[in-house]
């Protein structure tokens, strides 16, 4: 059984090798299950890579539909690199069982997982699926914090040295010039924030919490009772009372939540509803992680300005 | 061999198989079903066996896990048991269509209800309609086999007395054949179908290849076997159309299956009344 399984990974491979032609292998293929994680590697791989994201900008990243293109992408891939903290539980071992892609089993060097490393927000204490809670590893949702991008951006460099040693030193290279450009950006956010600190906020789903950490937001609630449950009238009443309560006047919301729902909330409550993309893409001209963050910063600090 | 054709072969081959060995047996079903005019007591067998992996899901189960499986079949069960129960011999001023309707609607709903707890619900909603098949491993093909193959045999063996049954249920009465047990069994038996098929392939897709071979057999044939033969080919030619197209063109691989089947419906519907006119 196991030989016949490695024997079709083997076929497959030199059916792969020889489909795409002998140029690309110069190229290292790198797949990433979204489009964050893909323009952090494209950063760091620079002309040595070419990277794919599975998951659309607009898709949730928690729910991707499969389909056959992502199992030949996922085949070819010479590396793969996942959110982690069970971001993508829903959708990836499946498509990765079916792709039989060794270079990219757990533990491999094409293996790379984001969140290693990373100091997880809101690991649970006790774990009840039945209570609605979906991530036993913490909040998976770190990517829009800068700081904690920069162990993202070390965790892709230090695989593909692993992975394509001769070009070692170009990514560690690619690695600096990010992280300085990073910083850069980072103290320019942070001044377009720093009149907002303390500010309150409402977001649908839990994935504001490491941004507003970061930037010293306070998130009064979110839209949904538990992540991933969807809002339930008394629920929304309760935000709502909260959000007159503590003066909360901004609604974050994602391209795939239900917007109306916030709507109806900022409609009860003199609130705005801020459209904060987290993925590259998503909004228009945004197309790397410098963009998404850009706009997601200015939209916010724009929102909260108007309220004042 | 092309190499294109290779990893074609390599990612749609579990599909593939699962889309050629399970569908024949599907396809006797909805003859029996379009000749007892309850076409849609299929849609809300699926419809009830999700409702019980919904209750499964709340209960804090995963959607694999094998008690999930059993949980959904019992539910299952009840709505067969429920089938049968309504179906009387003589036939009443409501007809048992409208019962399976509202058992249809009534389910979906319990659905919608008991997935607005479940993390994820509305996503889970989806994928319950909309199935994985692409995903299918050669383990799950071939659990559900032997389930299909005893579920075949017991058909088989009881073929001509379920014949009499489904389309003559007063004279199977008459000659003394107990058509509630039976009717029973053959639900029990096509809820066990239906629940291993449906958590493989979602609602959509079980519906059409249930209903869509069968009835292009029923419009272009008179005897069983002659539309059973129709109907397998119908449903293969389906699945292949609807992979290829799902490959070539990158959709989801259930929906690509049934808009094929739909697609092959209207050119059969259209060739059989040429050819009656």
């Amino acid at each position: 059984m196991k030989s016949r399984n490695l024997h079709r990974a083997a076929t497959l491979a030199l059916v792969a090798i020889a489909a795409t032609g002998s140029s690309a292998a110069a190229q290292i293929r790198v797949v990433a299950t979204t489009p964050d994680l893909a323009s952090v590697a494209r950063e760091i791989g620079g002309d040595k890579v070419s990277v794919v994201a599975l998951a659309k900008p607009t898709e949730d990243p928690h729910y991707v539909d499969a389909k056959p293109s992502h199992i030949v992408t996922l085949n070819r891939a010479d590396a793969l690199i996942e959110g982690g903290a069970e971001l993508e539980l829903g959708w990836l071992p499946p498509l990765l069982e079916n792709s039989r892609n060794s270079k990219i089993s757990a533990g491999a060097p094409g293996r790379i997982v984001a969140s290693d490393g990373v100091k997880m927000l809101e690991v649970p204490t006790s774990f009840d699926r039945s209570k609605g809670d979906v991530h036993s590893l913490g909040n998976p949702h770190f990517m829009i914090d800068p700081v904690t991008v920069k162990i993202v951006a070390r965790n892709i460099a230090n695989h593909l040295a692993q992975v394509d040693p001769k070009n070692a030193a170009t990514y560690n290279g690619n690695l600096s010039r990010f992280n300085a450009k990073l910083d850069a950006k980072y103290a320019d956010w942070q001044k377009q924030l720093a009149p907002y600190r303390g500010a309150k906020i409402v977001t649908y789903h839990k994935d504001f919490v490491y941004f507003a950490e970061r930037f010293g937001l306070n998130i009064v609630d979110e839209l949904e009772p538990k992540p991933g449950i969807a809002p339930s009238p008394a629920h929304l009443a309760q935000v709502i009372g909260k959000m007159k309560a503590g003066n909360a006047k901004v609604i974050l919301v994602q391209p795939f939540q239900n917007r109306k729902t916030a709507e109806t909330v900022a409609r009860q409550t003199g609130a705005t509803v801020l459209d904060t993309p987290e993925q590259p893409g998503a909004a228009s001209n945004t197309n790397t992680y410098f963009d998404m963050m850009d706009n997601l910063v200015h939209t916010l600090a724009g929102g909260l300005g108007a309220q004042k | 061999m092309s190499a294109d054709f290779q990893i074609a072969w390599e990612v749609m081959k579990w599909p593939f198989v699962a889309c050629l060995l399970f569908p024949p047996l599907l396809v006797y079903l909805g003859l029996h079903v379009v000749k007892r005019e309850v076409i849609f007591v299929d849609l809300a067998l699926a419809q009830v066996a999700t409702l019980g992996t919904c209750i499964a899901l709340l209960m804090g189960y995963h959607f694999d896990d094998r008690t999930t499986f059993w949980i959904s079949l019992a539910v299952t069960f009840v709505g067969a048991a429920f089938f049968s129960w309504t179906r009387s011999t003589q036939k009443g001023p409501v007809p048992q269509e409208a019962i399976i309707g509202i058992t249809f609607v009534v389910a979906a709903a319990g659905v919608i209800l008991l997935l607005s707890r479940v993390a994820g619900g509305k996503e889970e909603l989806e994928h319950l309609l909309t199935g994985d098949i692409l995903n299918v491993t050669k383990g799950e093909i071939g659990q559900r086999l032997i389930v299909f193959a005893a579920l075949g045999g017991f058909y088989a063996a009881f073929h001509k007395r379920f014949v009499l049954i489904s389309s003559d249920p007063e004279k199977a009465f008459a000659d003394g054949v107990r058509v509630r047990l039976w009717d029973f069994l053959f639900y029990a038996a096509f809820a066990l179908v239906v629940v291993s098929f449906v958590r493989l392939a979602g609602v959509l897709l079980t519906f059409a290849y249930l209903i869509v071979p069968a009835v292009c057999g029923t419009m272009l044939a008179q005897e069983w076997m002659k539309r059973l033969a129709i109907g397998w080919g119908i449903a293969a030619a389906a699945s292949l159309i609807g992979l290829w197209a799902s490959y070539k063109m990158d959709l989801p691989t259930g929906a690509a299956i049934v808009v094929a089947s739909g697609l092959l419906l209207a050119i059969v519907g259209i060739f059989s009344s040429a050819r009656r006119a």
